[in-house]
């Protein structure tokens, strides 16, 4: 009953403000009234009667303050009060408030940001159902295993103790499948790369990926639209179906439901979509997000085309490696016992596989993984950045932590005399402690209000950033709430803790020193100076690193793209054409071939054409055995189109390059560059020498000409000995070919010629992967590219939060000792004398910052030593820099207040109050 | 004894106020008063106090106020003793009776 009417009365206070208040004032007065009255009658004159009422009622005010003080709600009352004096004093100093807001959002928005993305990447799993129960089957083997491998397997040919691979022959998928006691289901799965489709009479092309029949069912998926693949369709025999992806179907027919059903003309074979992916699905490896799912059985059909076909043979080799696997285990089966079971299993079918070529050659051995996240490739390829990333953001939040902290400090102290009136005219201590408080939880709000919209933009951004201009990025971060909660609730405490000291410092001292300041600020502890200058030093400290960092990686980057390549990168419009995949064949495609190449010729503003197996950088490198003067070796090598070496403008040294004289017919040539010259022709004239490829075709080749050595496959890796041969004269198998065109202005605005070229030679040809060189070299340096752009982008920030806090300090002493100044310039100090004082003490602590930074980088940059390239983690000029850098700011940052000492008028400094 | 700070004197203050207000409803002035008559001077209500336990009680639904005119003709805020204040006043007498009880024994204990 009573709760009920303290509420009531409660709300009744709160809507009707000013009519409670006034009714109030009215029963007080009314009673004064009364008591006046009461004294007349006892005999006073009016004036003594009233005197004598109000000193019995105690004041009007008073009594309506002790009325309002034993209500319920009071707190709330007290707390708008707060509220709405703390709103007046932050818009009163916006200088102060902005800093602050800004420091703490930046703060919470940029940690937030790049944590939700670690999250992603690094811990996102699969969205299928249960994936903890998942598994990924490699193996591991030691270096010197020998094995056929194809289609896009995870290999890693770099860890130092030997092969770490995913892929493996068919009949260990069916070994596998036996185990039902361990997996509930086991699926393959294999890459096809890129498929030619024909869609309603449009070619196009898409990336495709051959499934075994229980992959779908494994994943435990519900179709987006229709059905998904079933083992049925996994036969041989069975009629082609195939399974788009979510997006795919969007983007193709309109949507999923419109999809279902449809014929499509995939690598010239009619298939029926059956169904859709569900929405989110985009693979079991975030890299790949396949368009098309096809059955596994189905492949060697639809590669029939393919130089690399899949032939039925491929699923009874025991020596071919080209299925990727992964397991769902049982219900109480855990990895440990399925590894325990298998692994002896997968040894001894590996040794009854032993063939006479590689007998004596390690085995490898099984090695199961988690496969809750897929595969690892997208991760392992963006860690690296994150870690870096979150350091720094780390070394950002820092930072501005100090920053704040060090603002905070700054006000409280010139707060002190105000606190010590409040006090002295009947504030309790509490109320100004919590003055205080709310101030400071009002200043952590709003950082945190803008800090969640930081986040969500920096999301966005940073999906940007690492993107690069990829197409088809699968990385959709998510705003992680807990980040964002922790890093609120930490800016929060930062804000309080800060805000807090000094009130509680200033209202438990003596008022009475306090009050004797003449000017506001003018404390005589030292204390707290020396927390606010040991903040800006470590602000200064922790900065320098960054800029440390930022600079090598921009000069790495500069180093890398002033890479001396060999051929001119400018101006070259890269695309490839798959004709044998669109149904051309052996010397048809090769008519095809020519006639494009001398069509694309033709068109305005082309000045040379030509063509190669693939681009010289970005897409790896061919290497096979050759027999040249009695020895085998093995090169790498190129099949060349005519004019290749005018087209790159590779200068040639010797003899003549590829060119239209070189036919079918007549004696296959080859252009060997200056490296293999020297290493297998030294000293004797190459041209003329002959050598031979001993692969299927074993064709001899006489050498022609010799050209400059260009990077082949990579820009960091050094030249390399390389042969050129031309691609029509049989010395290896024609496949798809890279079209190079050199054109006379940006590249990219002779596409849509080339298209329509291509269109009207055969409609059924798909132009793929349409790119300009510089483009695809910039691709190659992407992750350099994103460290450089992040590094400079965090520097600069860090200077920028850490030039403000040296600012700030430096003004508010300034302001601290204006009446001092004042006195010391009507004392005859001169005005120079001033300001080298308070430029002095700014300098020392830039100074002292840098040095201590110094120290810090010097050790702290051998931890990137992996990301650089071409420069030394100590680089001296990067360093030089990079101190002159913080030191101009340093300086710059001190000048403003030490002007402001400098025009200090001592009159108005010694009136100043 | 004037009754001041009214924290340590609250238990007995809001009997008092219910005491007066039994016989009939009264405006501040009068209660104060009111009071010091009954308990023939020893307690003098200050309105610093009794202002604010008025507040309360009407809060707690104990009074209800409304606005009058006192004997000189001016106006004045009358408190009526509601049916849950009547209850409240032999709660409350209840209490005080059995408290000046147990500490009266307690102070003649040897």
């Amino acid at each position: 009953m009573s709760l009920f009417s303290s509420l009531r009365s409660f709300a009744r206070r709160i809507i009707h403000r000013q009519e409670v208040d006034n009714d109030l004032d009215d029963e007080i007065r009314s009673q004064l009234e009364l008591m006046v009255d009461q004294k007349i009658e006892k005999g006073m004159n009016r004036d003594e009667a009233r005197r004598a009422a109000k000193i019995d009622l105690g004041g009007v005010e008073q009594v309506k303050e002790q009325v309002r003080a034993a209500r319920t709600g009071v707190w709330f009352d007290t707390l708008l009060q707060d509220v709405r004096f703390g709103l007046r004093m932050l818009r009163k100093n916006p200088g102060f408030t902005t800093v602050v807001v800004l420091t703490l959002a930046l703060g919470i928005g940029v940690n937030t940001a790049i944590f939700s993305f670690m999250d992603s990447i690094l811990v996102r799993q699969l969205p299928v159902r249960d994936p903890s129960s998942l598994v990924t089957l490699n193996w591991h083997s030691q270096l010197g295993f020998t094995f056929s491998m194809h289609c896009d397997g995870c290999t890693d040919n770099s860890t130092k103790s030997g092969i770490v691979a995913d892929i493996f022959p068919y009949p260990v998928f069916d070994l596998f499948r036996k185990n039902d006691s361990l997996f509930s289901s086991v699926f393959a799965y294999c890459s096809a790369r890129n498929l030619s489709l024909i869609i309603r009479g449009r070619a196009g092309v898409a990336k495709g990926e051959y499934v075994s029949g229980d992959y779908f069912r494994t994943l435990g998926l519900a179709p987006g639209a229709g059905r998904l693949i079933i083992p049925d369709d996994d036969q041989i025999s069975a009629a082609p179906v195939a399974v788009l992806s979510w997006g795919f179907s969007q983007g193709y027919f309109g949507g999923p439901q419109k999809a279902v059903g449809q014929s499509v003309v995939i690598n010239g074979i009619p298939v029926v979509v059956v169904g859709v992916a569900p929405p989110e699905f985009f693979g079991v490896d975030p890299a790949a997000n396949p368009d098309i799912y096809l059955p596994l059985k189905k492949a060697p059909v639809l590669t029939a085309a393919s130089s690399v076909s899949i032939t039925g043979a491929w699923y009874l080799d025991q020596n071919s490696y080209w299925v990727q696997m992964m397991a769902r285990l049982r219900p109480g089966v855990t990895l440990a016992q399925a590894q325990a079971a298998l692994a002896p299993q997968f040894h001894q079918w590996e040794q009854s596989a032993r063939t006479t070529r590689n007998a004596g050659t390690p085995l490898p051995f099984l090695v199961m993984g988690d496969g809750a996240r897929g595969l690892e490739v997208l991760r392992d390829e963006y860690s690296k950045p994150l870690y870096v990333l979150m350091t720094l953001v780390a070394i950002i939040l820092a930072i501005a932590c100090a920053n704040v902290a060090g603002l905070l400090l700054a006000r409280g102290a010139v707060r002190r005399r105000e606190m010590a009136l409040r006090i002295c005219v009947g504030a309790g201590r509490g109320r100004v402690v919590r003055q205080l408080l709310t101030e400071s939880v009002l200043l952590a709000s709003f950082g945190g209000i803008l800090g969640v919209f930081f986040a969500v933009w920096g999301v966005r951004f940073l999906t940007l950033l690492l993107a690069n201009g990829r197409a088809n990025f699968t990385l959709h971060a998510k705003l992680n709430w807990q980040v964002l909660a922790a890093a609120a609730a930490l800016s929060l405490l930062t804000g309080i803790f800060f805000g807090l000291a000094p009130a509680l410092q200033s209202t438990r001292v003596d008022v009475m020193p306090a009050l004797k300041e003449v000017r506001a600020g003018q404390s005589r502890t030292r204390g707290r100076m020396g927390l606010r200058q040991i903040l800006v030093v470590s602000q200064i400290a922790l900065t320098l690193p960054m800029l440390a960092a930022a600079g090598l990686f921009v000069r790495t980057l500069s180093n890398l793209q002033h890479v001396e390549l060999g051929f001119n990168r400018e101006n070259l419009l890269l695309f490839t054409l798959n004709a044998r995949q669109a149904g051309h064949q052996n010397a048809e495609l090769i008519d095809l071939y020519n006639n494009l190449r001398q069509r694309f010729s033709a068109i305005p503003g082309v000045r040379r054409v030509t063509l190669s197996a693939s681009a010289l950088i970005g897409e790896g490198w061919w290497g096979t055995n050759v027999l040249v003067s009695g020895k085998t070796i093995n090169t790498r090598f190129l099949s060349v189109g005519p004019d290749y070496f005018g087209t790159m403008q590779v200068p040639l040294v010797l003899g003549r390059g590829i060119d239209e004289r070189d036919q079918s017919t007549s004696t296959p040539v080859a252009v060997i560059n200056e490296l293999f010259a020297k290493a297998n022709f030294d000293g004797e004239n190459p041209i003329g020498q002959h050598l031979t490829f001993l692969n299927k075709a074993h064709r001899e080749l006489e050498v022609v000409g010799v050209s400059k050595d260009t990077r082949y496959g990579d820009v960091k890796r050094a030249p390399a000995p390389v042969v050129y041969f031309a691609y029509n004269q049989g010395v290896w198998p024609v496949d798809d070919m890279t079209y190079a065109v050199r054109t006379a202005s940006d590249p990219l605005a002779y596409v849509n010629n080339i298209r329509e070229t291509v269109h009207q030679a055969d409609p059924r040809l798909p132009v793929q992967n349409v790119r300009t060189q510089a483009a695809q070299i910039d691709q190659t340096m992407s992750q350099e590219i994103t460290f450089a752009k992040l590094c400079t982008a965090f520097a600069i920030l860090a200077l920028t939060i850490a030039s403000v806090g040296l600012y700030g300090t430096m003004s508010y002493d300034i302001t601290r000792r204006i009446g001092e100044i004042g006195i010391r310039i009507a004392l005859g100090a001169q005005r120079g004398d001033i300001v080298r004082t308070v430029l002095g003490k700014g300098v020392a602590l830039v100074t002292t910052g840098t040095v201590i930074g110094l120290c810090a980088s010097l050790g702290l940059t051998r931890l990137v030593a992996s990301q650089l390239w071409g420069i030394s983690t100590t680089d001296p000029r990067t360093f030089a820099a990079v101190i002159a850098v913080i030191l101009v700011v340093g300086l710059a940052a001190c000048l403003v207040p030490a002007r402001r000492a400098m025009k200090v008028d001592p009159m108005v400094a010694l009136r100043h109050e | 004894m004037t009754v001041g700070q009214a924290n340590l004197l609250q238990g007995t203050l809001d009997p008092m106020i219910l005491k007066a207000l039994a016989v009939q409803q009264m405006h501040g002035l009068r209660i104060s008063h009111r009071i010091e008559q009954i308990t023939k001077g020893t307690l003098q209500v200050k309105p610093g106090s009794l202002f604010p336990a008025l507040h309360r009680m009407d809060e707690s639904g104990w009074l209800s106020p409304s606005w009058g005119e006192s004997e000189n003709n001016r106006r004045a805020k009358y408190c009526k003793l509601t049916k849950a204040g009547q209850r409240q006043l032999g709660v409350e007498t209840d209490r005080c009776c059995r408290i000046s009880l147990a500490i009266a024994r307690a102070l003649e204990a040897s």
